[in-house]
């Protein structure tokens, strides 16, 4: 076991853990921030995606040492002041969720893309969010509700 | 040009429940407490799908209170009773019937005790977003959570449960005539296809769905499980498939089985169509089934159309749709 | 039977206050704040963690398994085997053909032989790795033709032909003589997984009364329950099944899945016992989409309309039933599609095999007869030169036809308006078929 202080959603959290476990394992089982979820740990699902720095990056498949000194940033950190983020409340809205598992990833995803392109198209909020596979809604919702999100028009 | 376009259609039917003598019941709990708080102890199952949301809007509506102030419990063999199983396209069929059934005698309770303090007849009455009214008149002559709190006091009942059986008699052993089911769902989807006959390579350009919701509770639901559906049909059509070798998977991860991401699922059209059924709560049926079953029939028959070529086999992935060329060609029967 | 005075009350017309109106879901904010707390993001004091060991070959006599090693790393609290069960070995949603834990042969790669509980989920892991199974192979049967096989090894007692249903209607001579054009296909349908995000998953534990708690991500709680008391020899009101959040079902979550082995790790260890299936166990074990076979034969007038469906489904179920044989007869009674057919001739075959088990997913055996059915509609189509919609319409059920099994339709009877939707789609957005 060694010993991490980690920057998590603007808060430092100590903990120790073994060297070779995930992010993910951490956070999750270690920390108590479920809301990242583990849908393969094997990196294909994106369940489990959070922000590194402002980059979205799947937390399955990084070490929690490889974390040291930077800004994770995961869906528990989304909300200020105590008020949901508009992606979250558009996803709410909008049917963007079924069963919800996906939705964490997803909503960091979108996040990420909307600090770097507030105002995408339809294809790059796909592109955005291929790398997270939602088995519910055939993302047409999502599509609509990361629209609405970014003020853009809907289809 | 390799790249020919074609349409398809897909028609089908669902029956609806367990059908052929299965049992197929609902059971729902309801209790308003005194501050016109309602719960409803529900035994069917939410996958995301949404009948603990159905379950709100019937209660809301029956019981006429605000949905906000509804709280849907989970099913739990210890606090709710038994409604069967999520699965069949069944739990806003026949769920929503119990919980009307549950609703309505609830709603029955407060408005009997509303005439009381009133001096009026209970069918005088009626209830909208937690508010009661004499019938037809603008103005309130008092909240739910005051009715409820003049039953607590009094020691009345505030409290129901439904109970409803959508269990058919089975069919005929040696001819399968016989109702089969209480009721079917409906649908047709058309697809839009590319095939490229370089590669066999398919591309789902769109896709439209017409689904008889009977009534649709909630419209947005009603669709994302629609959209939901279409691409599940998406992914059997062209892509998913568990590969086994002498019964061994050789698909046991994310990396091999690809399901469709939002790249692959085209967009998805909903025709909301609303035949009421009369046998289901405000004339509703499930749609949960029926939005997954015509895609991979519409999409082969779009193939078909794009290229000539029926595909018997599925899934319709690039090597089986290229191979099916390759040998329409040999025939000197392929059009390039 | 439905109570119709009931049926009448609820099927009232609007307007409505709520019913209608797409209300956000209940549920949806939680989870878009990520504090739902679906099974495996539950934890208790004390809790152990489990897996599985899977037998990874389809068919063989178990002459031994040896848990010493797992017994030896460290951490580990619990090696299970069939002989650990206290009540009885059998279970399954129709018959009860399944194992808690393999005892006399393995049926699938995915049968579950061992159980392990352990500290941590790495020790648990190592643990299972380190059980030797010694298995005698046995031939395997692979495929439908295989199953269909007289002279291969019957996978359970009473043989590889699990049920056979029939549907007859009319006369099939009849139908053929009526029939200006016939088109006979066989269609092949594959294995597919439900995929849902969430993997299987039960956290157990004893109540402060005495009340073994199941927390899973279930379809159904009482039907669990009533697999999960016989074999952990406990009464059923001892038994509590609590529906977590579920992370997608779409059928798969209709079965047992890792509710009675939480729970009997949590018997035998006295621990709270979370499992959660990795994404490999879910591609693995439990139930599937049935991979069919299925021989349609369907003629039709030159006007268009049907005259008879002629076919034969054939459905693999693999190594234990689960709904399959309800799965294969659905769909015969859906074999005709929702058309007016006079004469019907279907027969099914629910089939053991040692493949994957199959039961219910998303379409019940409906989506592969559909998928042949309506296959045969456009091949008539385009034989009769009729456009797709036009031999749907002219084939469709209304309100007092009778579907292949002589239900009678009533007014709910929609597929004439959907294929008319679709018809009025096309034509404003001028879209036409290539071939037709």
């Amino acid at each position: 076991m060694e010993h991490y202080s980690l920057k998590i959603n603007g808060n430092v959290y100590e903990t120790d853990a073994e060297p070779f476990e995930s992010l993910l394992d951490v956070l999750r089982e270690k920390l108590r921030l479920t809301g990242s979820k583990k849908g393969c740990d094997e990196g294909e699902c994106g369940s489990c995606t959070v922000l590194l720095d402002g980059k979205p990056v799947l937390s399955c498949i990084l070490l929690v040492s490889d974390v040291r000194e930077k800004e994770v940033l995961t869906i528990e950190g989304l909300p200020q002041g105590g008020e949901p983020h508009p992606i979250q409340v558009e996803m709410t809205e909008r049917g963007g969720i079924q069963c919800g598992y996906c939705t964490p990833g997803i909503i960091m995803s979108a996040y990420a893309l909307l600090q770097e392109n507030p105002r995408p198209s339809e294809d790059e909020i796909r592109f955005a969010i291929a790398g997270n596979i939602c088995r519910c809604t055939g993302y047409s919702k999502i599509v609509e509700a990361l629209q609405a999100a970014a003020g853009t028009p809907i289809r | 040009m390799t790249k020919k376009r074609g349409l398809g259609v897909g028609s089908m039917f669902y029956g609806i429940g367990y059908g052929f003598n299965r049992a197929d019941i609902g059971s729902a709990y309801i209790e308003m407490a005194d501050d016109g708080t309602t719960t409803v102890y529900s035994g069917a199952c939410d996958m995301g799908q949404g009948i603990m949301t159905v379950v709100a809007q019937v209660a809301a509506e029956v019981v006429g209170a605000h949905i906000d102030t509804i709280r849907v419990v989970a099913a739990d063999t210890t606090s709710t009773p038994d409604a069967g199983p999520t699965s069949g396209s069944r739990a806003t069929f026949v769920q929503g019937i119990a919980v009307h059934e549950a609703a309505s005698d609830l709603h029955d309770q407060l408005m009997q005790t509303a005439a009381g303090m009133f001096e009026c007849e209970k069918d005088e009455l009626e209830a909208h977003n937690g508010d009661v009214y004499l019938k037809g008149a603008n103005a309130p002559i008092a909240s739910l959570a005051e009715v409820a709190a003049r039953v607590h006091l009094l020691g009345g009942r505030c409290a129901s449960w439904g109970w409803h059986d959508n269990s058919t008699a089975d069919v005929d052993p040696e001819t399968s005539q016989g109702d089969a089911y209480a009721s079917y769902g409906w649908a047709t989807q058309l697809a839009e296809v590319e095939v490229d006959t370089e590669t066999g390579h398919v591309k789902v350009l769109k896709i439209v769905s017409a689904t008889d919701a009977g009534k649709a509770i909630n419209p947005v639901a009603v669709e994302g499980q629609i959209q939901g559906g279409a691409a599940m049909g998406v992914g059997y059509a062209l892509y998913e498939q568990h590969i086994l070798d002498q019964g061994v998977p050789r698909t046991d991860s994310m990396a091999f089985y690809l399901v469709p991401t939002s790249m692959d699922v085209p967009e998805i059209q909903c025709e909301i169509v609303e035949v009421f059924d009369p046998k289901g709560p405000f004339g509703a049926k499930g749609i949960a089934e029926p939005a997954t079953v015509p895609t991979t029939p519409a999409i082969l028959n779009a193939i078909y159309d794009a290229i000539g070529i029926r595909i018997t086999d599925t899934p319709a992935t690039p090597e089986r749709v290229f191979q099916a060329i390759q040998e329409a060609r040999a025939r000197g029967e392929f059009e390039d | 039977m439905a109570q119709p005075e009931q049926v009448t009350s609820a099927a009232q017309s609007g307007p409505y206050d709520w019913i209608g109106s797409s209300v956000p879901k209940v549920d949806a904010l939680d989870k878009a704040l990520g504090i739902t707390q679906y099974v495996g993001d539950m934890q208790m004091p004390g809790m152990l963690h489990a897996r599985i060991r899977w037998s990874g070959v389809p068919h063989a006599v178990i002459r031994g398994i040896d848990t010493s090693d797992a017994e030896k790393v460290p951490g580990v609290r619990a090696v299970l085997t069939a002989g650990d069960i206290p009540g009885v070995n059998r279970y399954g949603l129709a018959v009860q053909d399944q194992r808690v834990l393999a005892d006399d042969k393995v049926r699938s790669a995915a049968d579950p032989v061992a159980l392990v509980a352990a500290e941590t989920e790495q020790a648990a892991e190592e643990a299972i790795n380190k059980i030797k199974l010694d298995l005698e192979p046995l031939r395997p049967v692979l495929s439908i033709e295989d199953a269909l096989d007289p002279t291969a090894p019957a996978i359970h007692e009473g043989g590889n032909l699990f049920a056979r249903t029939t549907v007859r209607k009319g006369d099939l001579d009849q139908g053929v003589r009526d029939s200006d054009v016939i088109v006979e296909t066989t269609y092949r349908t594959h294995l597919m997984d439900h995929m849902a995000m969430e993997t299987e998953s039960s956290l157990a534990y004893m109540d402060p009364t005495g009340v073994l708690t199941i927390i899973t991500s279930t379809q159904y709680p009482y039907r669990d329950r009533r697999q999960i008391a016989p074999a952990l020899n406990l009464s059923m009101n001892k038994v509590r099944v609590v529906q977590a959040p579920i992370g997608g079902g779409f059928g798969r979550k209709d079965d047992i899945t890792s509710e009675i082995h939480a729970g009997l790790l949590a018997l035998k260890t006295h621990r709270p016992v979370r499992l959660i299936y990795t994404r490999q166990d879910s591609l693995i074990a439990n139930t599937k989409r049935h991979p069919m076979l299925m021989k349609f034969r369907t003629g039709a007038r030159s006007d268009g309309r049907l005259t008879f469906v002629d076919a034969d489904i054939y459905g693999d179920t693999g190594a234990y039933l689960s709904l399959g044989a309800f799965v294969i007869k659905k769909a015969g009674i859906h074999a005709c599609g929702p058309y007016d057919v006079p004469n019907i001739r279907v027969d099914t075959h629910t089939l053991y095999t040692n493949n994957l088990s199959s039961g219910a997913m998303r379409g019940f055996g409906v989506l592969q007869a559909a998928m042949a059915h309506e296959s045969q509609m456009d091949q008539l189509a385009h034989r009769l030169g009729i456009s797709p919609i036009d031999i749907r319409l002219i084939n469709t059920l209304k309100p007092g036809l009778a579907t292949g099994t002589g239900q009678v339709m009533d007014e709910g009877c929609g597929i004439e308006a959907t294929v008319l939707r679709i018809k009025e789609y096309m034509e404003s957005h001028d879209l036409r078929f290539a071939r037709s």
